[in-house]
């Protein structure tokens, strides 16, 4: 997808050697990585500030570690890891010219894609049904919208790959600039699964760290 | 503006393909009039129209500086209303930083940048469009609030069911250019509807979303800004050779990406917390306000080093050229600017040294601000060091750049004041600060903006101001400047607290508020002068050679204004400032074999850029909308969103598209004959 | 050409500047707010830093601002000047440039130690704030266990404060003391601090971030929601000091002004037991007793507390004391005469010099405020010019909550009248 650069500059050789498009992906990955910093920074100060958990609409106090499901956010991110891996075999693939090895890999990327998107859904309808929504709880805010975020760049990659895949048989995704460009579509792909590792350990593997989790589950405080 | 020279007659264009993108659909190229300015992807082109749209928007946050301060000659004036006052601060804060300063410095970076590095245009041109015309739509959103409010004070909206059911009736943001939460935010919990009480309306609504629009303009153009920098330098041109403003072009755009994300979480939760009852901000909800100000300074203090860095790039250009010296230290002077940079991200709490951080992080962040007055100061010595032993012409660029460092002093030393915490107990949020940070960023940033302004205006049109007419504005500039701003130094040691609409007569303010608003407007009056001036040349002035100033970096080398192919071959650098070595030293331009008959690659226009913008509009329009509640509004955002999206697909499919377009045998060109004598002074 | 014009434009600046400057005098010094006039420790502290940064910039200011004068003058292009360009690189000179940045850290360490020690001071009441000689007499410095009963002492000396922020008033509680809401004793927008005794400020606020300000006893602290912040105060002269709020808190927060009075301990413990006496019954029949009616019919005391008349009101001001307050709508209204007030402050050459309330006045402010505030109408249906725009009086809830800002009360002149001498009568 060469959504914003232009062929006429990407043959000319540069200054440093590196494609403009892959400087200019490098460059958007440094900026999100401040993004997800500050939108993971949030969720710990809260969770440090708030470690006992929500209050669902019933009243009652409910503790993370119960509400969450660890087997199945375990397997997600095993997908998603795996969808990296098909996802090199995908550049890789379209480096050499391999246009239908190219083709098998990213379906996969983008089948594993959708389970971990779904995955996610699942696991947002499942908390909500638990009690815990945006409103009630900072918990909640910081919770939903962290993870939501990270599940809209899941999504964007998964149409960026779809439309890859499809532009495939146009047959223009042939030469060095193919290769190029789904290389970048990896970058930005491996990237969100690095992103995922972060927030999977910081959001949910803490809480299982000893017998009550990172933050303790220390009084409320002063709501 | 005559931009017909920029056009090589049409028989010197070489068609590389069928002029059909992938689409089929004919690429507007060479269109002339306004179609050719709403396509272009000429980074020239792009660099004007940000000068226009930032020039016409700092005569708009004049205005409502000047309505403040006509507020303000007063005690007990009622010239505006309390809300009224508090939009207009708000706005003019906003519309300076965001709509002035900042597409004001963009203008320079998509000027010069490719032309002082030896490159035919940016990394991404079309990028680079969308990258103005979303900054245009993020404008247009946020001085659409004023329309809002007008009509809703006129009553044009009263027969609305919408505006009946409404609560908050401000239409324009009233938070200060920083919006602190819980202000700007909600309060109590969420009703079904997921809305939160809130503490103002629809104002910090086209806030939000018109800073968010911004900010993914700015964001895509430092991306274009550093792929060009690091990647098209012409051969020869090192880094350490590099012109002083590409290397602060460069800083300013890492401490834009790395900056803007901050602000752009800040502003998504701030905007969850408003549309969907999230509790980030929400006290009542165990959020925490102090955590808006954290997220907005991280931002917001690089920011401060966002709006400086250019105009000391422009100085540090400026100096050289008129004292006849190279810049004295140049790669301290480009290390200082780095460092800048980087400490700019470690000083953020000093914007909060009375929300009771407690002792240890205030004396940690007192010791840092002190810190980051060395690297400036370094800055500023090494400019004084470029002067002595100079010999300096005196021209309007120069004194202008002369006031900076002066004014840009001054602001220093208030800031050092600033860094003593304790002593900022007292000053913080008074009119102490308000002169501190006018006269960084009014003293200092605009006048070096107007120095730049000056010094290139030949470069860019071929035209020279008028210099009588540019001294009386600078004049009146400085004169007005330290009338308006000196004083509140005065105020704000008296205790007069900022953002306070009116004030009782017997605390002492009276005098000096009187004396604060006749310089505003000798101030305004000048600023006016300076641009009508700048505007007449560009149509009429007189014409004037192609290196006015005797200039030593690469674009002095080119005719002006600079044909569209930018270098008719590609320049090889040998050494710093390699124009002026030219000219006069033992290092010569050599130029590589390309252009001539066989012609330069030049990109095609595009559509779609502006379309995509146009997308950002409506969403900018369409959630403000929701927010009042307008029936099926939502669908007006959902449409933009389409808009966005349909623009940046058909640009992808379109593909770069491209021509080639014949250039002079002559590297030069009909640049200027390498004559030091063809100084205009 | 250009030398001519600046001596043309010096010759304009300079008696300009002159003249502003002969404006100033040690009166400009000493105005209501000025924090040039430090009368308590912390402000004194705050003071002493501040020189010290001036010392400093006064000296950087000459020294580097006379290097650029005078570089700029004596290096300007002259006809005499060799015609041949200079063209050597500058690569700056490292030994000037290391000795600059030694020298720049050097004066910056001459305000980070003042900066530093007056940080920690300001903090938290310093043990030396407290009267010594009162401490070795109540406690023994070092107690029977052997541990240093300093810090307790300390604790128990100081007069805590809270302070609660709304928009767009202060409330003030000294729970030592028994004057709280829970005791339905509270104090807005003017509280009392006994002269000399440290006072510990706690900042709280109820809606949005305010900041604590009195320029001449201490520099200010923010009231953020859901955060406990606190200062310390202590002013070592009587007077009148004038506070605001600092941080931009919506509409009115211009009108969001406090006074602090500073008496003899004397009167202060005075003070504390005149706070705690309720309102005493108006004369039947009279106006006031009328007003004690309407006060009741037009819901004003659903939100305003008059001890011993009114007990259900909590979220607006108490007007238990009304009539003793000097000020009026979050001190925005002065209930002194003015006259009198500008004639003493000259007389005493003291802004802190105060005259006491003066009943004509504050009965015009007290029509003057109920009469406009909220969202009342004249009697042509139109807007009255609210004295605070956005206060929330004569609105049932205390915020704006969707459907619930419908409840607007009108008076007559009759009525305001009577309410007026009704609140004259709250001493």
């Amino acid at each position: 997808m060469s959504q914003a650069a232009d062929a006429t500059h990407a043959h000319a050789p540069t200054s440093t050697g590196i494609d403009h498009k892959k400087l200019i992906m490098w460059l958007f990955l440094a900026s999100d990585c401040m993004f997800f910093g500050t939108l993971i920074s949030t969720h710990l100060l809260y969770r440090k500030l708030y470690p006992t958990g929500f209050t669902d609409a019933e009243g009652h106090q409910q503790f993370v570690k119960n509400l969450f499901n660890i087997e199945l956010t375990s397997f997600s991110t095993f997908i998603l890891l795996m969808s990296s891996f098909l996802m090199a075999l995908a550049v890789s693939a379209m480096h050499k010219g391999q246009v239908k090895s190219f083709r098998r890999n990213v379906l996969g990327v983008i089948f594993f894609g959708l389970i971990f998107l779904g995955c996610q859904v699942y696991e947002f309808t499942h908390f909500y049904h638990q009690g815990l929504t945006i409103q009630n709880s900072v918990l909640g805010s910081t919770f939903y919208v962290l993870t939501g975020t990270h599940g809209t760049h899941v999504a964007i990659g998964v149409l960026w790959l779809i439309l890859l895949y499809f532009y495939s048989f146009t047959g223009k995704l042939t030469g060095h600039m193919a290769g190029l460009d789904v290389e970048i579509a990896g970058l930005y792909w491996h990237f969100v699964d690095i992103v995922w590792i972060v927030i999977f350990t910081a959001v949910y593997l803490v809480e299982y760290l000893g017998p009550s989790g990172f933050w303790g589950t220390g009084l409320p405080l002063a709501k | 503006m005559s931009h017909d020279s920029h056009h090589a007659p049409v028989a010197d264009k070489m068609e590389l393909a069928p002029e059909r993108s992938d689409l089929g659909l004919i690429r507007p190229d060479r269109t002339r009039g306004l179609f050719d300015w709403l396509t272009t992807v000429d980074h020239k082109k792009l660099g004007i129209m940000y000068g226009a749209f930032a020039m016409f928007f700092f005569l708009v946050g004049g205005v409502e500086a000047l309505a403040i301060r006509t507020q303000l000659a007063r005690p007990d004036n009622a010239f505006v209303t309390a809300r009224m006052y508090n939009q207009l601060f708000t706005m003019h804060g906003t519309t300076m930083i965001f709509l002035g300063v900042m597409p004001l410095s963009a203008a320079f970076f998509n000027f010069l940048v490719p032309l002082q590095i030896g490159a035919r245009d940016v990394a991404f041109p079309r990028l680079n469009a969308f990258s103005l015309w979303t900054f245009v739509a993020g404008a247009l959103v946020l001085n659409g609030s004023w329309f809002f409010e007008f009509a809703h004070l006129a009553g044009w909206f009263d027969n609305f069911a919408w505006h009946k059911a409404l609560v908050y009736t401000d239409f324009a943001p009233a938070n200060g250019w920083f919006s602190y939460a819980p202000l700007s935010g909600t309060f109590g919990q969420a009703n079904d509807a997921l809305q939160a009480p809130r503490f103002t309306g629809v104002g910090t609504d086209f806030w939000i979303i018109g800073i968010q629009i911004l900010g993914v303009a700015s964001l895509a153009a430092s991306f274009n800004f550093i792929c060009t920098i690091v990647n098209m330098r012409a051969k020869g041109m090192t880094m350490m050779r590099l012109p002083v403003f590409t290397w602060m072009t460069l800083v300013t755009s890492i401490l834009i990406i790395l900056a803007f994300p901050a602000i752009t979480v800040a502003l998504i939760e701030l905007m969850f917390d408003r549309q969907f009852g999230a509790n980030f901000f929400n006290p009542s909800a165990g959020g925490q306000p102090v955590l808006w100000q954290h997220l907005f300074w991280i931002f917001g203090h690089p920011e401060v080093y966002i709006l400086v860095l250019p105009a000391m790039g422009i100085v540090s250009e400026i100096l050289p050229t008129f004292t006849g010296k190279s810049l004295f230290g140049y790669p301290i002077i480009v290390f200082s600017g780095a460092v800048i940079g980087f400490l700019g991200f470690a000083v953020w709490s000093h914007h909060m040294f009375t929300t009771g951080l407690g002792p240890v992080p205030t004396a940690a962040f007192s010791l840092l601000t002190m810190a980051i007055a060395v690297p400036t100061g370094v800055k500023i010595f090494n400019w004084l060091g470029t002067i002595w032993g100079g010999r300096i012409r005196f021209t309007p660029p120069m004194v202008l750049a002369l006031g900076f460092i002066w004014m840009f002093m001054c602001g220093g030393f208030s800031g050092v004041m600033h860094s003593a915490a304790p002593a900022d107990a007292q000053q913080q949020d008074s009119y102490f600060v308000i002169a501190h940070f006018h006269y960084v960023l009014l003293g200092g940033v605009l006048l070096g903006l107007m120095a730049g302004l000056y010094f290139w205006f030949p470069k860019i049109f071929g035209r020279m101001p008028n210099a009588g007419v540019a001294y009386l504005a600078s004049g009146m500039v400085i004169l007005g400047f330290n009338l308006a701003f000196g004083p509140m130094h005065y105020l704000g040691l008296a205790g007069q607290p900022r953002r306070t609409h009116t004030y009782h007569a017997g605390n002492g303010w009276e005098t000096w508020n009187y004396v604060a608003t006749i310089g505003a407007f000798i101030l305004g009056f000048g600023v006016f002068l300076a641009f009508a001036n700048l505007v007449y040349t560009a149509f009429k002035g007189n014409k004037c050679s192609n290196d006015p100033w005797n200039g030593r970096t690469l674009e002095w080398s080119l005719p002006s204004p600079v044909p569209e192919y930018n270098f008719a071959r590609s320049p090889i650098i040998a050494a710093r400032d390699v124009f002026f070595e030219h000219k006069h030293g033992a290092y010569k331009l050599a130029y590589e074999n390309d252009g001539g008959e066989a012609g330069v690659h030049m990109p095609s226009q595009s559509w779609f850029p502006l379309l995509a913008g146009f997308g950002f509009l409506i969403i900018g329009f369409g959630m403000p909308l929701m927010s009042m509640g307008v029936p099926h509004a939502g669908w007006v955002v959902i449409s933009g969103v389409g808009v966005m999206f349909l623009g940046i697909w058909l640009w992808a499919l379109e593909g770069p598209g491209g021509y080639m377009l014949k250039t002079p045998a002559d590297p030069l060109g009909a640049a200027a004959p390498a004559n030091a004598a063809t100084s205009a002074h | 050409m250009f030398s001519r014009l600046f001596t043309r434009v010096a010759l304009f600046v300079a008696p300009l500047c002159l003249f502003l400057l002969s404006g100033c005098s040690k009166e400009d010094l000493t105005v209501r707010q000025s924090t040039l006039d430090p009368k308590g420790p912390v402000a004194q502290m705050q003071y002493d830093v501040f020189m010290d940064t001036v010392y400093l910039v006064v000296v950087l200011f000459a020294l580097v601002g006379g290097l650029l004068v005078y570089a700029v003058i004596r290096f300007r292009a002259r006809p005499t000047d060799d015609p041949k360009p200079i063209v050597e690189e500058g690569h700056g000179n490292p030994l000037i440039e290391i000795g600059l940045i030694t020298a720049s850290i050097g004066a910056l360490v001459f305000i980070a130690i003042p900066t530093l020690s007056a940080i920690w001071y300001d903090n938290d009441v310093p043990a030396e704030a407290v009267p010594t000689s009162k401490l070795s007499a109540w406690y023994p410095r070092v107690g029977a266990d052997g541990k240093d009963n300093y810090a307790k002492a300390v604790e128990e000396q100081v007069l805590e404060i809270d302070v609660i922020g709304k928009q767009w008033w202060f409330r003030f509680e000294y729970p030592q003391l028994g004057l709280t809401s829970d005791a339905k004793h509270t104090v807005p927008n003017e509280f009392v601090i006994p002269k000399g005794k440290a006072v510990r400020i706690n900042l709280r606020s109820e809606d949005v971030i305010h900041s604590f300000w009195i320029p001449k006893i201490a520099g200010k602290v923010d009231l953020m929601p859901g955060r406990k912040n606190s200062m310390w105060i202590q002013a070592n002269e009587v007077g009148h000091y004038y506070g605001q709020c600092a941080e931009f808190c919506g509409d009115s927060h211009a009108y969001m002004l406090f006074r602090c009075e500073v008496v003899e301990p004397a009167v202060f413990d005075a003070w504390v037991k005149a706070q705690k006496a309720a309102a005493a019954e108006p004369a039947p029949g009279s106006k006031a007793a009328k007003g004690k009616e309407l006060f009741a019919a037009k819901t004003c005391a659903m939100c305003h507390n008059i001890t011993g008349h009114f007990g259900a009101g909590m979220f607006a001001p108490d007007l238990t004391h009304v009539a003793s307050r000097k000020s009026l709508a979050g001190a925005w209204l002065d209930n002194r005469d003015p006259k009198a007030q500008v004639a003493l402050e000259k007389k005493e050459k003291n802004t802190e010099a105060s005259t006491p309330v003066d009943r004509a006045t504050l009965k015009a402010n007290l029509i003057k405020w109920i009469g406009s505030s909220g969202t009342s109408h004249d009697a042509n249906g139109a807007p009255t010019k609210d004295v605070k725009p956005g206060n929330r009086m004569h609105y049932y809830a205390m915020f704006n909550v969707a459907g619930l800002n419908v409840s607007k009360q009108q008076f007559t002149a009759e009525e305001l009248d009577c309410l007026a001498e009704y609140l004259l009568t709250l001493k």
